[in-house]
Formats: structure tokens, sequence, C-alpha cells
């Protein structure tokens, strides 16, 4: 198993450096959104001095966070995956001693993720100097607790989309769907704005939902703002979403390969 | 007699496809209501492939024939009917079954399109559990056959179609499967290729004793091939047996293509049925008798002005659709 992941990298890593190009413009797009939300809050904030008791400082190291967490729980399944199921081109996959979605696709993901944070890291660099931020309540224990969240992050969200992924055997159009799940995202992740900083209703449906798990969760732990209960209550919940993601996105599949209709050569 | 591995029983498939006229009023309204039209692409069909036949896969296009395969190697779940092969449900797709078979169908399916062959080979070699040294030996074996050094350190993408086709099948094969399926393997190759992967695939039914099931639109791949062939068409089975009872049945034509100096000039009627052929405007066609296509020639020759003259088989639908159509 261990030979076969090697080898899938192996391939996976060669595919990204072909399209380089590509890579780059994705990156960019990715990087656009968080900028814009750190540099907007952090001039609302300087300007009235703090918004809810975030200062400016707050602003910039919460977002600054979030460039790198949300590049490493992301995923792009949806766009490397989907066409596969409506073109047919999924077959030669579909007939491997393998499961297409828990290795290839996978791996395909973390690779792109390798070169994407690769190329993430000169722009952070710039950001850090432009912006100039405080990070000295950052902690050495809270950056390595965080490690086991990002990864629990990753495969929650990793699962998820492969089950909107998955829905492409009923229906052929799934970026709707996906469009939908990104707008969840952005409101409960902690992606548009502070969860802190949300009315208290949402706060609440936050925590029980998988989304805040992917970005809000890791950078709060990373920035040492959780207390260890809250850590707990954290950790307890990627564990609990873990299992409902891992089994709706099984029962999707398999339910979804009967459907297949391989069309095509 | 040895074990039966292949086993389709009752096996019907039957696509629900979305209809509707054109224009914009009957686009609003099958937003609102769909219709589906039933297409039976398989119906009731029944054989039994014991191991190590090579079976001839034959139909006219759209006759069920890939549709078939694809239920039979489990890409597919059919809509009635079982199938038993090696044991397995195919469509249950267990890891087991799925490394005892090959389904080689088209160009894009076992290799990676950026990246070269050898890669791609690398990885089922890790896929299908292959120890190393069996791989190596299967490569110098394919190597020999398909002369594939040249084409493996290359991007896929920049191969030609018959290039792509050796390393697909290629690909298909390190991991020594018991039953293959293989959908048209000659298709886009030169007659030495087509030649090539013939002798290949009976040199590997021979030492292996694996068990071939293949379509072909060349009539030359089943007779060098295949004791027994099945026909579909229309979804159904049409005849099962061997090859030569089938030519027997089929009265077997040739075709003869003549360009005259003047295109068209004479009538052909005496010589042989005259038959439409769109390949070359400017030949006429006529279809006679294998045993007559010597005496034929050779009248043809002697009464009239002749550039180019052509003498081949019709093709496999032709011969086909003329048997079983009436």
């Amino acid at each position: 198993m261990l030979l076969i992941f090697q080898r899938l990298w192996q391939v996976n890593w060669a595919e990204q450096w072909q399209y380089r190009a590509n890579l780059i413009m994705y990156l960019l797009y990715w990087l656009v959104s968080p900028i814009i939300y750190l540099a907007v809050w952090t001039s609302i904030a300087n300007s009235k001095g703090d918004v809810n008791g975030f200062t400016a400082n707050d602003f910039i190291t919460y977002y600054m966070t979030l460039l790198i967490v949300d590049q490493i729980t992301s995923n792009i399944v949806i766009h490397t995956f989907g066409y596969k199921i409506q073109d047919g081109s999924l077959s030669g996959e579909l007939i491997r001693p393998i499961h297409p979605m828990l290795t290839n696709a996978l791996v395909n993901n973390i690779s792109f993720k390798g070169l994407t944070i690769m190329g993430l890291i000169p722009v952070w660099i710039v950001l850090f100097f432009l912006f100039k931020p405080d990070f000295s309540n950052v902690a050495l224990s809270g950056v390595l607790i965080s490690i086991p969240a990002m990864i629990l992050g990753f495969f929650i969200g990793y699962l998820l989309s492969a089950t909107i992924t998955a829905l492409a055997f009923w229906t052929t159009r799934v970026y709707s769907i996906h469009e939908f799940y990104y707008a969840l995202i952005l409101l409960f992740s902690g992606q548009f704005v502070p969860l802190t900083l949300m009315p208290k209703l949402i706060q609440e449906i936050a925590q029980y939902l998988p989304f805040q798990l992917l970005i809000y969760f890791p950078i709060q732990v990373i920035l040492g703002k959780l207390s260890t209960a809250q850590i707990t209550h954290g950790f307890t919940m990627a564990g609990i979403w873990l299992v409902i993601s891992l089994t709706l996105f099984n029962w999707v599949w398999r339910n979804g390969v009967k459907r297949y209709s391989a069309v095509g050569a | 007699m040895p074990p039966i591995t292949i086993h389709a029983k009752d096996l019907s498939k039957t696509y629900k496809v979305p209809e509707r006229e054109g224009g914009f009023g009957a686009a609003v309204q099958s937003f609102f209501k769909r219709k589906y039209k039933d297409v039976k692409a398989v119906q009731h069909v029944n054989f039994e492939i014991a191991q190590g036949e090579v079976v001839g896969f034959l139909g006219p296009n759209g006759a069920g024939k890939t549709t078939t395969l694809k239920m039979l190697s489990g890409l597919l779940h059919p809509t009635g009917g079982t199938s038993n092969v090696l044991g397995f449900t195919p469509w249950e797709l267990k890891p087991e079954y799925l490394r005892s078979m090959t389904l080689v169908m088209g160009q894009r399916n076992r290799l990676s399109w950026d990246i070269p062959a050898a890669d791609s080979f690398l990885l089922n070699q890790a896929i299908y559990r292959i120890p190393d040294d069996e791989y190596k030996e299967t490569y110098k074996e394919l190597d020999e056959l398909l002369e594939l050094e040249p084409l493996v350190k290359k991007p896929v993408r920049n191969l030609s179609l018959g290039e792509r086709m050796k390393c697909e099948i290629a690909a298909g094969l390190f991991h020594r499967p018991k039953v293959l399926f293989l959908d048209e393997p000659t298709i886009g190759l030169d007659i030495t290729g087509q030649a090539r992967i013939r002798e290949f695939l009976r040199e590997y039914n021979k030492r292996t004793g694996a068990t071939i099931l293949l379509t072909s639109h060349y009539m030359a791949d089943v007779t060098a091939l295949c004791e027994r062939i099945i026909i579909i068409h229309h979804g159904e089975l049409k005849y099962d047996g061997g090859i030569n009872d089938l030519s027997r049945k089929i009265a077997p034509f040739k075709l003869i293509g003549v360009r005259l100096a003047e295109v068209n000039s004479h009538d052909l009627t005496k010589y042989g049925t005259p038959v439409e052929n769109e390949e070359d405007a400017e030949k006429q066609y006529i279809q006679v008798k294998a045993e007559d296509v010597t005496r034929v020639t050779s009248g043809l020759l002697a009464d009239l002005p002749i550039h180019d003259i052509t003498i081949t088989d019709p093709p496999i639908e032709d011969v086909i659709e003329q048997a079983f159509n009436q």
C-alpha cells in the first residue's frame, strides 16, 4: 500500500508540474479574497481603534494564519474529479483494484497542495513585511497541536467535497451544489470574518458544524486563543465529523457507482 | 473440458435517455417535465466461455458489444440478468476480481495523459502488486512484441494513435490477467501493428491459458485469433458457434472495386451485384462470390479500360447486416 501511494505521488507530482501557469493563476485567485478581507478589516480596526475588541493586529495575525491553514485544509477535488464521472473517463480508474477517490484523487490533491504552498511562501513573506504582524502570542505548543487539527480538517473537508463530487453520478451538474457548499464554508468557517464577531446564534450553530474545523478552529489553536476545554471540544467534534463524512461518502459512492453509465469509450 | 470462466445469463441493459424536441418551447417544457426514452442496448444475452477460449464478439455499430463488455468487466450494472466471471460478480468490483482481469477499451484508459507511459507502468506495478522481477520479465516480453522502448519515455499526449494503443495494451497486461476483455484492440494501428498485436494475443493465450473476448472491426483479427464467434445485433444474440460454420452460413463474398478510364462509363451488372461504397467515389464496386473472383477479374481486365482494380473483404458490419437482417 505504501508503494502505491509513493508511485501515485510520483505520477501526480510530475503531472502538476505540467501545468505551472495554471497553478499560479489558481493560487492568485485563491489568495485574493483573504487578502481583501485582511486589508478591509485592518483599516476598519485602525480607524475605530478596534472592532468588538479585535484590534488591527488581531485581524492581521488572523488572516495571515488563515492563508496558511486554508491552503492546507482546502481541496479542489470537485474540479479534478467531477468531470471524470460525467464524461466517462472514470472507467479506467474504476476497474483498477484501488479506490479512485480515496487513493489517486486524494494524492492528486495533496501534490497540488505541495506546489501551491511553495507558491504561497514568497507571497506570505511579502505580506509579512507589508503588515508587520505581531505573532508574540503564538506558542510552539499551539502550533504543534494545530497540526493534527489541520490534518483532520483536511480529511473532513476532502470527504465532504468528495461526497458532493460523487453526486455527479445522479446529476451531471454538481458545480452549483458545490457553490452552495462554498457559501456555507464562507459563513460558518470563519473565512469571511472571525467567528467571534458573528452574531451569537451563528456562533452557536457553527460550533456543531464541520466547517469551522477547516479554518477557524486550527487558526485559534495556533494563535493560542482557546482554553483546554475548547480544544478538547474541537477535537471531539472533528472525530465525530470525520466518522460522519466518511460514512456519508461511502454510502453516496457505493450507490453512485451503480448508476455509472461509463459513457464514451 | 476446461472450466467455464465467463457466464452471462439473461444479461440485459436498458438505458434511460432523456429526449426532447428541438426549439425553445420544448427546452422550457423539458425543464419541468422530462421525457425519457428506454434504449434497450442489450437484451437477454446468454453465453458461456470456457477457460482458454478466444472468442470474437461481433456486431454492427450500436449492437451492444461494448455495453456487454462493460457489464462483464464490472463498469456497468445490468438492468437484468446475472453474470459470473472467474467466480465473481463483476459489478461488485472486488479488488481480487479486478486484479485478475483486464479491460482494454479506447485510447485513454490506464495511461496518464501528461506523463510518459513508463511512469504509468510503474504505478500499475504497485497497484497490482507485481514483484520486481516479474515486472521486468513481462516488460521485456511486451517490449519484444510491441516495441515499446522508443515510446515509453515520451509523454503519452505526444504519441500517435497506434503508439498509444500499444502502450494501453501493455499497461493492461502487466498483471497477467486471466480474463481479457478487448474492445477494438487493433484500432488505429497499421497492418504490421495489427499483425503484431494478433501474434502477441495468440502467444499470450497459448502460454497463460487466459480467456479472451474481443471485439473488432477487422475480420482479419477475428479469423486469425478466434475459433468461436458470438454475434450480437440490436442487443440480441444472433449467433454463437464456430467461425467455419459461420462462413458457411454467410456466403463468402469479395468486393471488387474498379476505376475505369472514364468514371462510371460502363454498367457492371453483368459481372456481379453493384454495391454502394462511399470510400472512393471514382470507383465502382461489385460483390461477387469468392470462388468467382478470378474469373470475374480476368473478364473485367479483358473487357474494360481499367486504371485500377482492388479486391477486398466486405466490412464485417455489411456481412452481418446481410446475414442477420433478413
